[in-house]
């Protein structure tokens, strides 16, 4: 086996062993998907005999949500919204694991004694974490199909729905979720202390991007009078609606967020027939094609700058 | 060809020098001890040609090869305190190491454990271990691939006497073996019962690189000392004043003094012609202690 594969198997005869894997699998396989069936439940038992449902809109909402289908596609769709989003917390949590507690532990200086070859320690690591964050992923696609296979049991729901596009949307979160790794253990990488490392996972993008809104927004902005106010309105949600497209947090969470941003772009588009487009501040306007291309790029920034930084770092 | 070589080896922290051109090669199969009280320079040295850490100027090689490099997977280290995943047991532990370098069979892992004798202990969690414990584990860990070459900072530390004297024992079993072994310490009586060949470091410099007796003895140069007895002391005392001696009175019968080494060997005779009844005469042999200090201090240092 080579260098490479070596680490990927003993990080994740590690990672087995730890207690945090299986919190973060039950929390996504089982906390979420019976949290959604019990709202099927209660949708079912409040709602189904009343009026609200004499054009079947409970029995639509309940499927929608809460069958095979619909309790998959909130294990995607879900994590991405809670704030901070789930997936980021899988991802800095691996990357404490895997990165911050070999610096807490002292254990750098046996892992590269064990295997001298740090670009396959690096890439071992990363990989592992990739494979991690897969299988929680497509744990959640199966214990989301099972969970709802249990609810049509008890429920007005079925297996319809579009699978293919499901499928599809897992996958491509699976592989933005490369630039999340990436950033997180840059992070812990970089901080002397996990949990400074774990702060700055989940709040530092944010935070740097709410400086940079406000930023561009005061930037340029002259003082309102009846002749300019209404350009500097336009110039304002310019700003507001361009800046995420750019922005790590709105482009990593994309393919996820995409069934939602759909839903928002189809009630905005009525909003816009009526002379409001709000299109842009929802985020629709990101495509996940472009969202690809920042994520990746954002990727490619991280892993250099970890890279450079890992292969040259002294060990304590 | 030597299984270490260190080549001018110097490591600096910003103006700091923690170690000042180091060089030495160490042969096949030696054992060798690496003396330095604390913060002269053995842990970074180490570190150096583990790969850890990259020199400031010089190399290190290790079987042949520049560190870091491929070499090092021939390479067993215990640097420091031994460091573990407390979460797992001292088994897992060694199983992730194993399974880190790749080729070690599961039986290896049972033979390492066994040679350290914590066979028994090796299914509790490594957060239960005691520190000695805690070295045997490190120990097993550093033997785990069958290194050609073993890199041991203070294996002993935190040790007990009798854990003491089982991880010399294992150090000699492994070097009869044919392992070479570079092992640090600042305690010198460990040092002394367990190696011929010495390293001594001193404020990142190599302030000695030779034999262990040759150290004693060469320091012992200068200088001898003797203790010495007689049935009448004052007489003593008087003659050894005769002989433009400075004695030291040790009791009513005795005197210690100091001499060049030239003068020594007549001391005893020439006391006997003055009419001295020397009862007994006996040459003070400085150990290693005493010697090292001497070294360390700048007294008597090699030139």
């Amino acid at each position: 086996m080579s260098a490479f594969w070596n680490v990927v198997s003993a990080e994740l005869f590690k990672l087995v062993r730890k207690r945090r894997t299986y919190v973060l699998a039950g929390l996504w396989w089982l906390l979420l998907p019976t949290l959604v069936l019990i709202v099927g439940r209660v949708l079912v038992s409040n709602l189904a005999a009343s009026f609200a449902n004499e054009a079947g809109g409970v029995d639509l909402l309940v499927q929608t949500i809460a069958s095979p289908f619909g309790i998959a596609l909130i294990g995607v769709v879900g994590p991405a919204y809670v704030s901070p989003p789930f997936y980021v917390i899988v991802v800095a949590a691996l990357a404490a694991v895997l990165v911050g507690e070999e610096r807490s532990h002292k254990m750098w200086k046996t892992i590269l004694v064990a295997q001298p070859s740090r670009p396959a320690v690096l890439a071992g690591k990363l990989v592992t974490a990739m494979l991690v964050v897969g299988v929680l992923l497509g744990g959640a696609l199966v214990s989301g199909i099972a969970f709802g296979a249990v609810g049509t049991l008890f429920l007005p729901t079925t297996f319809a729905g579009a699978w293919g596009d499901l499928l599809r949307t897992y996958l491509l979160q699976w592989a933005f979720s490369g630039a999340i790794v990436a950033f997180a253990f840059l992070m812990v990488h970089l901080a002397r202390n996990v949990a400074v490392g774990l702060i700055l996972v989940f709040f530092l993008p944010g935070l740097l991007e709410t400086l940079y809104t406000v930023y561009a927004a005061v930037v340029g902005f002259q003082p309102i009078n009846r002749f300019n106010v209404f350009l500097q309105g336009i110039r304002l949600r310019q700003v507001l609606e361009d800046l995420p497209t750019y922005f790590f947090t709105a482009n990593v969470y994309a393919p996820a967020r995409a069934p939602v941003r759909e839903l928002a772009g189809a009630f905005t588009a009525e909003a816009a027939a009526d002379g409001l487009d709000l299109s842009g501040l929802l985020g629709s306007n990101i495509t996940l094609e472009r969202a690809a291309l920042v994520a990746g790029a954002y990727a490619l920034l991280f892993l250099a700058l970890l890279t450079w930084r890992f292969l040259r770092a002294d060990v304590d | 060809m030597p299984a270490i070589v260190a080549r001018n080896l110097t490591k600096r922290y910003g103006r700091a020098v923690a170690v000042d051109g180091a060089s030495f090669e160490i042969g096949r199969g030696e054992l060798v001890g690496f003396l330095g009280p604390n913060g002269a320079g053995k842990t970074t040295t180490l570190r150096m040609l583990a790969g850890l850490i990259r020199p400031t100027a010089g190399e290190g090689r290790v079987l042949d090869e520049r560190v870091p490099g491929p070499a090092l997977r021939r390479v067993g280290t215990m640097i420091e305190e031994p460091s573990f995943y407390p979460y797992m047991t001292g088994r897992d532990n060694l199983r992730y190491a194993a399974r880190l370098h790749g080729g070690v069979p599961e039986r290896r892992i049972d033979e390492v454990l066994d040679f350290v004798k914590l066979d028994r202990a090796s299914d509790k969690r490594v957060k239960a271990y005691s520190q000695g414990m805690r070295q045997r584990l490190g120990l097993a860990r550093s033997l785990l691939w069958s290194p050609d070459v073993l890199l041991l900072d203070e294996p002993t530390n935190g040790l007990d006497p009798v854990g003491i004297a089982e991880i010399r024992e294992n150090l000699r079993a492994v070097a009869a073996e044919g392992v070479t072994v570079l092992v640090s310490s600042h305690i010198l009586a460990e040092i002394e019962k367990l190696v011929d060949r010495i390293l001594a470091i001193d404020h990142g410099k190599l302030v000695y690189d030779g034999p262990l007796d040759a150290l004693v003895h060469r320091l012992d140069a200068d200088a001898v000392t003797y203790h010495l007895r007689a049935s009448d002391g004052p007489a003593l005392l008087a003659a050894l004043r005769a002989l433009d001696l400075e004695p030291v009175p040790e009791g009513e019968m005795g005197a210690r003094v100091t001499l060049p080494p030239v003068d020594a060997d007549a001391l005893v005779g020439r006391l006997v012609g003055a009419g001295v009844n020397v009862l007994e005469a006996r040459r003070q042999v400085d150990d290693l202690e005493g010697a090292y200090l001497r070294l360390v201090r700048g007294d008597g240092r090699p030139s």
